[in-house]
């Protein structure tokens, strides 16, 4: 009975192999995914010659170096587990991969590394004896060789990218970080000394005194170096080994409380770590600086969704360090969360593992090594994982295997290459163990460690993902623009206002009527959009109104939005442009609506911009800050002042309550005298009294009708609503009363409203009484090449009665012109003063009844009247 | 012919998650049927059965349960009725592939040929044990001779 070979009997030598190939088919298809993704991401168009080959260098050295490996290991240690050189190959197979099509110098730097790792796992695996028995021989020798080299890096110390901390000795262009040995060698002291001193079950605690010394001072060191990452990995090392040795509960308890004391100690003390924690805390706080990396680690997760976007389809070198610190996000990018799972199930297995190799260790010794390799290696992976997810704060250490980087490689080959032999001389018969409670408590930990790292990356692709994505620094939507067409926008008679040009991959946007820029909005890749290309974007882009096939074929092919939908407005580009050229440079506004349909016909902000040439004149732009890459039709907000007086006077007389004309015609608000805008023709009459905009009057009109019934006038005429969903309006919220009637009717007692909001409150007088809705997007052509109507949010309803609102019409008609108009000046509360002009068509014309309201900054009555008339065709 | 390569990457896709989860499947079954071996094993595994014949007494007695406790407790598998006997004396058991004898800290002690017991020790064939004044020489049935 051969008991002494638990490994060989019982699992498979065979498998090993067998598990190798299916890691090489994985690799295999990634590859040739890889390959062909230049092909998939300019949809099969471009030519062959940018089909991507490298990488298959790195493959054949990876397929050569393990196969080579698993030989050798099944030869020369024919009871080792057979679960780990497979492990490890797929890990740092897929890892070499990931590397390669972030960054093909590095890939090349990491396929050398990973063939010189091999080289050392051989040469460690003929020396064997001699390796495990002078670790634990000369412990304290190799110990303060640890030291002595990292001690170096005080004098010697550099940076690859030429940045803090210098944790690196370099040579020739290679670089290589002593701390990752000083971790191996911490492994193999403390599991020397612990397993001299077994047993350990009384008066253990000073018999620990020279580990926690020794330890100690690694994390001096370390914590000199600024490098606090691995000093993590240290401390996880120290606690979980002395745990699985002495198998007391108070070793986590009392290390748990000492790292709460560090965190908060580091917090208050240490830059760093306060912003580290900050940023793990929060980072929507700051996402374009200090947590820029994560947030875009978390957008890079977050796209992955549930198979990812395929080898080289999804853009994870955006979030920087892609290739070491965080991989796993870039690896949940391109293999989603199912590929995540299987990394996370990956890196536990190997754990697990380890830790079962502890079990069946030949000797005490060993037994140690194997649980602090364990340790290493899930506590080193669950920080950095856990550390991108915002699981944990971020420390930098590296994915063993996985990561970029030639010491962390170099540790995670000897870590392997220590395990194969400790379970090589394994046994059925080991020693007696003392604790085996503690091995399955920390399996237990390692194992609900990871299963909450993989609910958590969980969360972030498939139930915060889709909210994530639509965030303006989302790099992805900007790209998808270049590969996918963007809709058109047109005018009412189907004129291009501005459309897409070029080929998938280099699309560009264009815009045909730059003068209608402020209306119209931009879509850039780097400064967003704006107007109608952000409002209708989700059509522009693909998003709606496509048929679900398509976008669901689109997404999962190409993780990009359908081909977008043109949309025609209700705008009239000549009309527009005719209002934006009358404003030129003078600052205001002008609307034009379809008195009916309450479609927007025109609607001019000034002064504009040119969305063309954005790029050069951003800086001048965006410093200016007067409003010139808004809308001021829409977003402006403006004191009514006295453009409200045909509006009092009419529900005045609809409720009978019309008073007599008031003596003193001014009125004083906020310690502020203001008179007429204009000398009243005929001062008992009120249509003159509001025709020349006299505040006196209109408070006289707003007391009269009370608070309660001004507010519900001013509600009914849509002042604390929205003029149309969806155009980034602006629009004040409904107060719970109008405690000073008087001062309300005034139009300067806060109210403020958009010449959009007017407009459709002057459309009222136009059309009866009714008070249309606002629509300025009219149709979307689909897929099939239709037209289909846009449904309008809103409903047409009733502001005012419909015979007073006519006869209020005729009251301020022009009859020479056909037009009813009202202009009057309003004062901000500085003073500062606005000039509005009301108008609209007394009948139809054309069948078509307009309205049109004007808004200048500045006191210019007469050109405002210009304007709007011209706007009505006068 | 536009989406050849999309479709074709989306294979490669797929093919590349089954690869990662036939691989983690297999290791999983492996240790699966690993343990569920051992589990079989561990129940099948039996005691060679220890035969003791007492001093004088004519009578062999022959056990194959793994545990068996010598003394004067009615609990007791093996009931020795003599007053040099503690009420839990000794116990004989089968692990690690070896019948161990043990002494459970007796009045009268437990002696292995001759010597006194401290420590839990390795029976072997025709070994003399004294439990108090009753003494036994214990003898060995090969599992596998028997179960043919």
């Amino acid at each position: 009975m051969n008991v002494s070979a638990p490994f060989r009997r019982l699992l498979p030598s065979s498998l090993s192999a067998g598990l190798l190939r299916l890691a090489a088919l994985f690799l295999s298809a990634y590859a040739l995914g890889l390959t062909i993704s230049p092909l998939v991401r300019e949809r099969g168009l471009s030519d062959f010659g940018s089909l991507r080959l490298d990488h298959w260098l790195g493959l054949a050295v990876w397929l050569g170096a393990f196969f080579f490996l698993d030989r050798q290991t099944r030869q020369l240690l024919p009871n080792r587990d057979p679960l780990l050189i497979p492990l490890a190959a797929l890990l740092s197979g897929w890892g070499l991969m990931t590397v390669w099509r972030l960054s093909p110098y590095f890939g090349l730097r990491q396929t050398a590394w990973i063939a010189v790792c091999s080289a050392v796992f051989l040469l460690g695996l003929h020396y064997r004896e001699l390796l495990l028995a002078s670790l634990r021989r000369y412990k304290y020798l190799w110990l303060l060789a640890g030291f002595l080299i990292t001690a170096l890096t005080f004098f010697f110390g550099t940076n690859p990218s030429a940045e803090e901390p210098r944790l690196w000795l370099g040579f020739g262009g290679v670089y290589f970080q002593p701390s990752e040995m000083l971790k191996l060698l911490l492994i193999a002291y403390l599991s020397a000394y612990l397993a001299d001193r077994q047993p350990l079950t009384r008066g253990w605690l000073p018999l620990l005194a020279p580990t926690a010394l020794m330890t100690g001072l690694a994390l001096l060191v370390l914590f000199v170096q600024r490098d606090l990452g691995t000093a993590w990995v240290f401390i996880f090392i120290y606690t979980l080994l002395v745990y699985g040795a002495v198998g007391k509960r108070r070793v986590l308890l009392g290390s748990l409380f000492l790292l709460v004391i560090a965190l908060v100690a580091g917090y208050e003390l240490i830059g760093l770590v306060h912003q580290r924690v900050d940023i793990w805390l929060n980072p929507w706080a700051d996402p374009s600086n200090s947590s820029y990396q994560i947030v875009q680690g978390l957008l890079a997760v977050a796209s992955g969704g549930l198979l990812g976007r395929g080898p080289g389809m999804g853009s994870p070198g955006v979030v920087p360090v892609s290739h070491s610190d965080f991989i796993y996000t870039s690896m949940v990018e391109e293999t989603g969360l199912a590929g995540a799972l299987a990394l996370l199930g990956a890196v536990a297995f190997l754990c697990l593992r380890a830790l079962r190799i502890s079990l069946n260790a030949r000797e005490g010794y060993q037994r140690y090594l194997a649980i602090g390799l364990a340790a290493y290696l899930a506590s080193q992976s669950l920080l950095i994982i856990g550390g991108n997810i915002r699981m944990l704060p971020l420390t930098g250490v590296t994915l063993p295997f996985v990561s970029y980087g030639g010491s962390s490689m170099l540790a995670s080959f000897i870590a392997l290459l220590l395990l194969c032999l400790v379970s090589n001389e394994g046994t059925r018969r080991a020693a007696p163990v003392g604790h085996v409670r503690s091995t399955l408590a920390l399996s237990g930990l390692v194992l609900a460690a990871f299963a909450l790292a993989a609910v958590i990356t969980g969360w972030w692709t498939i139930a915060r993902g889709p909210d994530l994505l639509t965030r303006s620094d989302n790099v992805r939507r900007v790209r998808s623009d270049r590969f996918v067409p963007r809709g058109a926008l047109l005018d009412r008679h189907g004129v291009l206002l501005s459309h897409t040009q070029g080929s998938a991959g280099s699309y560009q946007r264009e815009y045909l009527a730059p003068i209608l820029g402020n209306v119209l909005g931009y879509s850039h890749s780097t400064l967003g959009q704006s107007g109608l290309e952000a409002s209708l974007d989700p059509i522009l882009r693909g998003e709606q109104y496509q048929p679900w096939l398509g976008l669901w074929l689109n997404h999962i092919l190409y993780g990009q939005p359908s081909p977008g939908l043109d949309v025609r407005l209700s705008l009239d580009a000549a009309l527009s442009e005719q209002a934006s050229l009358a404003l030129g440079a003078q600052p205001g506004a002008a609307v034009v609506l379809d008195a009916g349909s309450g479609e927007v016909l025109a609607m001019a902000s000034a002064p504009g911009y040119n969305p063309q040439t954005l790029d050069q004149n951003w800086p001048q732009l965006s410093a200016a800050q007067d409003g010139s890459l808004g809308n001021k039709a829409v977003q402006g907000a403006y004191p009514p002042g006295g453009a409200l007086g045909p509006f009092l006077l009419v529900a005045a007389r609809s409720e009978g309550v019309v008073p007599d004309a008031p003596a003193d015609l001014g009125f004083t608000l906020n310690e502020r005298y203001s008179d007429c805008d204009r000398q009243p023709r005929n001062l008992d009459s009120w249509v003159d009294l509001v025709a020349a905009g006299c505040p006196g009057a209109l408070a006289e009109l707003g007391m009269a009708l009370g608070g309660e019934r001004l507010l519900a006038l001013f509600e009914g005429l849509g002042f604390y609503s929205s003029p149309d969903p969806g155009i980034q309006e602006r629009f004040q919220s409904m107060p719970a009363s109008l405690s000073r009637p008087g001062a309300a009717a005034t139009g300067q007692d806060g109210l403020l409203l958009s010449p959009l909001q007017m407009a459709r409150a002057a459309c009222a007088l136009s059309n009866f009484g009714e008070m249309p809705a606002t629509r300025l997007a009219l149709e979307v052509k689909t897929d099939e090449d239709e037209w289909l109507a846009l449904g309008g949010s809103g409903l047409a309803r009733r502001a005012l009665p419909d015979a007073f609102a006519a006869s209020m019409a005729q009251q301020l008609a022009n009859t020479p012109l056909g037009i009813w108009e009202l202009g009057i000046r309003a004062y901000g509360p500085g003073g500062e003063a606005y000039t509005w002009h009301l108008a609209g068509d007394l009948a139809a014309q054309d069948g078509q009844s307009r309205c049109a309201v004007v808004l200048l900054e500045n006191s210019e009555p007469t050109m405002a009247r210009n304007i709007a008339r011209a706007l009505l065709g006068r | 012919m536009e989406n050849l390569s999309a479709y074709i990457l989306l294979a490669l896709r797929l093919l590349m998650t089954a690869a990662l989860y036939a691989f983690l499947a297999w290791g999983f079954h492996t240790l699966w049927r690993d343990m569920r071996q051992q589990a079989r094993q561990a129940t099948q595994q039996r005691a060679p059965a220890l035969v003791a014949m007492p001093n004088g007494s004519q009578e062999a007695l022959r056990f194959t349960a793994p545990e068996v406790t010598i003394g004067r407790h009615p609990s007791c598998e093996w009931l020795l009725a003599d007053d040099t006997v503690s009420s839990r004396h000794a116990r004989l058991s089968f692990h690690h592939d070896q019948w161990w004898l043990e002494d459970l800290g007796s009045r009268n002690g437990t002696m292995l040929n001759g010597e006194a017991l401290s420590a839990p020790v390795v029976l072997a064939d025709h070994d003399e044990v004294l439990c108090g004044q009753v003494g036994f020489v214990v003898r060995f049935e090969r599992a596998s001779e028997e179960g043919r």
